[in-house]
């Protein structure tokens, strides 16, 4: 069986699955992905939900940091628009979720052009100050409105319709858990379909990206912004599409999020330690690529319960929460992976490709 | 008739005086060449015509067009592509993506399109790859189409560089030193290439060299600059016994 397909046209170099392999490979994640919800404990399946919302929020940034070089540490301040957004469309107005999401976002990318636009002349570590400004001044802002945002005590996050435990005229049920052919769809299962499907369309979102023009241009800035002026990119456009694009998604994972939690406070969890896991995940996974935005967001939600259970057994790490124990395992496995393989999974996968294509070969 | 201008061209840097003066015109279809020694002024004078200096004195006319103020952007569609000195290729890219950002001031659909992958994107996409491949043979580059930059050796990156450039289908070429660090057999087919695109492709270039003899081997027309001051300009041949460039470039008389 040949590795790579014969490519006859252009067009099979832009196609996502270019071969075989590809096509296999996506059957068995869509299989994984169908039939977990049903195979997942509770707790395993809130792990999944919390994992799917992690690959929205983790390719937006890899939107921005990945593709357009900008490092922000303002990721948490565009998940709390997001989270909050929905919470006051669905809370006070009534909206559906599948309407208060693109609102979210929206308001979100607003924002996170507006930034932008502020942030246009600085890079890196100044950049990233400015961003995390942008956290604590988001948070101050949520908590100064208590009649919008209900403040420190937080806020309730109602979806309507299909998810809501509710009977409708003559005893129908409208919502809560269905039953379909003598399947049991709980509240916790749909969310679980529902966010599929808005991963899957984050993902292909910044696969677009990545494999266009616009993203070859954040690419240049990110690489060498002179040479790409000089190529005729607009850099200033360049980096407020990554922001937009970056801050859309994002304000959709943080809605998503809040769905997922049913209630919200603004601190914990939308504090600068969230922005900092969301660059974890995308260091872990391979900076610039989508796929190490996917697998660092996996990789990432699943470890922490993982490690939690394993720090209980570890000597001096017992003493701790059990969130600190999360914290520390996982820092050190980022601070490994920077040092032994700085691609991330990304690097780890293209190391087993490469073994498989040059077998029976050793290099 | 000229497709470049200068008109009396300036710059300075807080008291250095990088350019001072500078007239000459680019005939259309020229190989014109740029010389001069360490610090004349040919690589500050390529940034005033690509719009990075923009603090410049005097004025720049490509075509008829006032490219005084304008930004480097705007001057990269206005046709003006550049090679540049210390290479500017984007590491991380493989070669057909640097060539296919040549290519970015043609393209015309927008980032919504591109998110969506609609079939206008699709279409503009694959009509480009076509022209960066026209590119890509033009320069050999066939091998190296799906590595990253950043793997490929020097030479080889050279002339990505100068692929990139042309990718851009420009009217005016300016090439900053493009043998510079090249064997003599690299330098041999940057020499053919360069011919190559004067006569198959009829591109107007601007080339910055400091080995003579390439220089006046390949140039239609050359202008010598030292410290800042046009001291000599016409076809290279008119050049060989003037004694300013020889006293400039040389060092002292020569005994002839």
């Amino acid at each position: 069986m040949p590795t790579r397909p014969l490519v006859i046209r252009y067009e099979d170099d832009l196609k996502l699955l270019p071969g075989a392999w590809h096509k296999a490979g996506a059957v068995l994640a869509v299989a994984v992905a169908l039939a977990y919800p049903w195979l997942a404990s509770a707790r395993w399946l809130t792990v999944g939900n919390l994992g799917l919302v992690a690959i929205v929020g983790a390719a937006a940034l890899m939107v921005l940091t990945g593709f357009a070089g900008q490092v922000s540490l303002g990721h948490a301040a565009f998940l709390a628009l997001g989270a909050y957004a929905v919470a006051v469309l669905g809370g006070k107005l009534g909206w559906p979720f599948w309407l208060a999401l693109p609102f979210a976002g929206g308001l979100s990318a607003l924002v996170g052009v507006v930034i932008g636009a502020f942030a246009l002349r600085l890079k890196g570590l100044y950049l990233a100050i400015v961003t995390l400004g942008l956290v604590f001044l988001t948070q101050h802002v949520l908590l100064a409105y208590p009649d919008v945002t209900n403040g420190l005590s937080g806020t309730a996050v109602p979806m309507s319709w299909w998810f809501r435990d509710e009977t409708g005229a003559g005893g129908v049920p409208l919502g809560g858990t269905w039953t379909v052919g003598g399947v049991r769809l709980t509240f916790e299962r749909k969310l679980y379909f529902v966010f599929l499907l808005l991963s899957g369309g984050a993902v292909w979102l910044t696969r677009n990206v990545q494999r266009s023009d616009s993203g070859r241009a954040m690419m240049a800035v990110r690489d060498q912004d002179l040479a790409a002026e000089v190529l005729g990119v607009d850099t200033t456009r360049a980096k407020l599409q990554a922001f937009g694009v970056s801050s859309f998604l994002a304000g959709v994972a943080g809605a998503m999020f809040a769905f997922q939690q049913q209630y919200i406070t603004v601190e914990p969890p939308f504090d600068l330690n969230l922005s900092i896991q969301y660059i974890a995940m995308i260091v872990l996974g391979g900076v610039g690529s989508v796929f190490g935005a996917v697998s660092g967001a996996l990789a990432f939600t699943f470890l922490s319960p993982l490690a939690e259970t394993v720090g209980g057994a570890v000597p001096l790490l017992d003493q701790l929460t059990s969130a600190q124990q999360a914290t520390v395992l996982l820092s050190g496995v980022v601070v490994l992976v920077l040092v032994r393989e700085p691609l991330g999974l990304f690097g780890v996968w293209l190391r087993v490709r490469r073994y498989f294509q040059a077998w029976p070969f050793r290099y | 008739m000229a497709l470049l201008e200068l008109d009396n061209v300036g710059l300075s840097f807080s008291g250095v005086r990088a350019l001072d003066g500078v007239n000459f015109a680019i005939e259309a279809g020229a190989l014109h060449a740029v010389i001069g020694p360490n610090g004349a002024g040919k690589s500050s004078l390529f940034n005033c015509i690509s719009g990075i200096h923009r603090h410049m004195e005097g004025r720049v006319w490509l075509d008829g067009k006032d490219l005084t103020g304008v930004g480097p952007t705007r001057i990269a569609h206005l046709g003006v592509a550049r090679m540049f000195q210390n290479l500017a290729l984007f590491e991380h890219l493989t070669v057909l993506e640097n060539l296919l950002l040549g290519r970015h001031t043609r393209y015309r659909t927008g980032l919504l399109a591109n998110l969506f992958w609609t079939r206008r994107a699709r279409e503009e996409e694959i009509r480009h790859r076509e022209k960066a491949e026209e590119v890509i043979d033009f320069l050999d580059l066939e091998h190296f189409r799906w590595m990253p930059v950043a793997v490929l050796p020097y030479g080889i990156r050279k002339r990505v560089e100068l692929g990139r450039a042309l990718c851009m289908e420009p009217r005016l070429l300016l090439l900053d030193e493009p043998t510079a660090g090249l064997n003599q057999e690299e330098t041999e087919d940057m020499a053919n290439h360069l011919l190559d695109i004067r006569h198959e492709l009829g591109v107007t270039q601007v080339l910055i060299g400091h080995e003579l003899r390439f220089v006046m081997d390949l140039a239609t027309q050359v202008t010598v600059l030292d410290r800042g001051r046009v001291i000599a300009n016409g076809p290279p041949a008119s050049l060989r016994e003037d004694a300013r460039v020889l006293s400039a470039y040389v060092g002292g008389t020569v005994a002839a």
